[in-house]
């Protein structure tokens, strides 16, 4: 059972990187930086929901350093981090007390804090101020993007529910 | 999953509708391009240049980093925008010229900000 649960883990964290690789190539919608899909958090998303709060944080944490490695952007890694880990948190609270129909609405909330993460990090390590008017516009597209990513996993989750509903916990 | 139904998803659909309208809000306001003709090179929170493009020359700074990484912040015909950078990613270089009060041209690696100037705000 245990090499089981790892070897799901292994295969989710495979398929977000994928999913995290390939999104790199699609040319960037608008030229400010940080606006973007988020593709891989379909994944976050749906191991929220489907498997252990651990067992969800060493996904993440797996994902973003071989993202980093693979992009040899090591020096984003700390924003990223602050942004999945504070996303993390908040997800798996609110996962407590929403019914699977509102899925959708806890990555939207993941995509908030995640925005907000990343310019907290960003104030701190460039010590400046100037770098929170991104805000307001990391947050519109941060909830337009989880919406649709929470809907992805929306459907993914309640279909593997049907698919396999004994499993997990 | 408790099958009685919560307010708690309102609660929370409720707050993120006013994050998400007051931030549309703070993006259609601040994304107006500027009268403002006075502009800071801010590195690590230190301003290390000020300049006024209505009357800078066209020039080419080159900025260092602490990490060894650089920067080449470019000014001409009136306009500032980041000609090349040392990091891999050149996101400060993909955001072109400055434009808006509320977009400063930011690069994450080398900790470098360019933005128009603020009356009292560092």
């Amino acid at each position: 059972m245990k090499l089981h649960k790892l070897t799901e883990l292994a295969l989710l964290t495979a398929l977000a990187l994928i999913i995290f690789i390939i999104e790199l190539r699609i040319p960037d919608l608008t030229p400010i930086p940080g606006v973007k899909l988020g593709l891989a958090n379909i994944i976050t998303v749906y191991a929220v929901f489907r498997y252990r709060p651990g067992e969800t944080a060493m996904l993440v944490a797996a994902r973003l350093l071989l993202g980093a490695m693979f992009t040899g952007n090591l020096s984003a890694l700390l924003y990223s981090a602050a942004g999945a880990g504070l996303c993390l948190l908040g997800m798996l609270g609110v996962k407590r007390f929403i019914p699977q129909r509102y899925i959708w609405l806890c990555s939207v909330i993941g995509a908030i804090l995640h925005n907000t993460g990343q310019i907290g990090a960003a104030i701190v390590l460039m010590r400046t101020t100037a770098v929170l008017t991104y805000l307001p516009v990391l947050l519109v597209s941060g909830c337009i993007a989880g919406l649709f990513t929470g809907l992805c996993a929306q459907f993914t989750v309640i279909r593997m529910e049907k698919l396999r509903p004994d499993r997990h916990e | 999953m408790p099958e009685t139904p919560s307010k708690k998803p309102v609660v929370l659909l409720v707050i993120v509708g006013i994050v998400f309208g007051v931030s549309l809000l703070l993006v259609l306001l601040g994304l107006r391009p500027t009268e403002k003709q006075l502009v800071e090179i801010v590195q690590d929170g230190q301003v290390l240049y000020t300049l006024d493009l209505a009357s800078a020359e066209d020039q080419e700074l080159r900025i260092e980093a602490e990490n060894g990484s650089w920067n080449l912040v470019c000014i001409r015909d009136g306009e500032i925008f980041m000609q090349d950078a040392g990091c891999p990613d050149h996101t400060c270089v993909n955001m072109g010229v400055l434009r808006a009060e509320n977009l400063p041209i930011v690069c994450l690696p080398n900790r470098l900000v360019i933005r128009f100037a603020q009356g009292g705000q560092t």
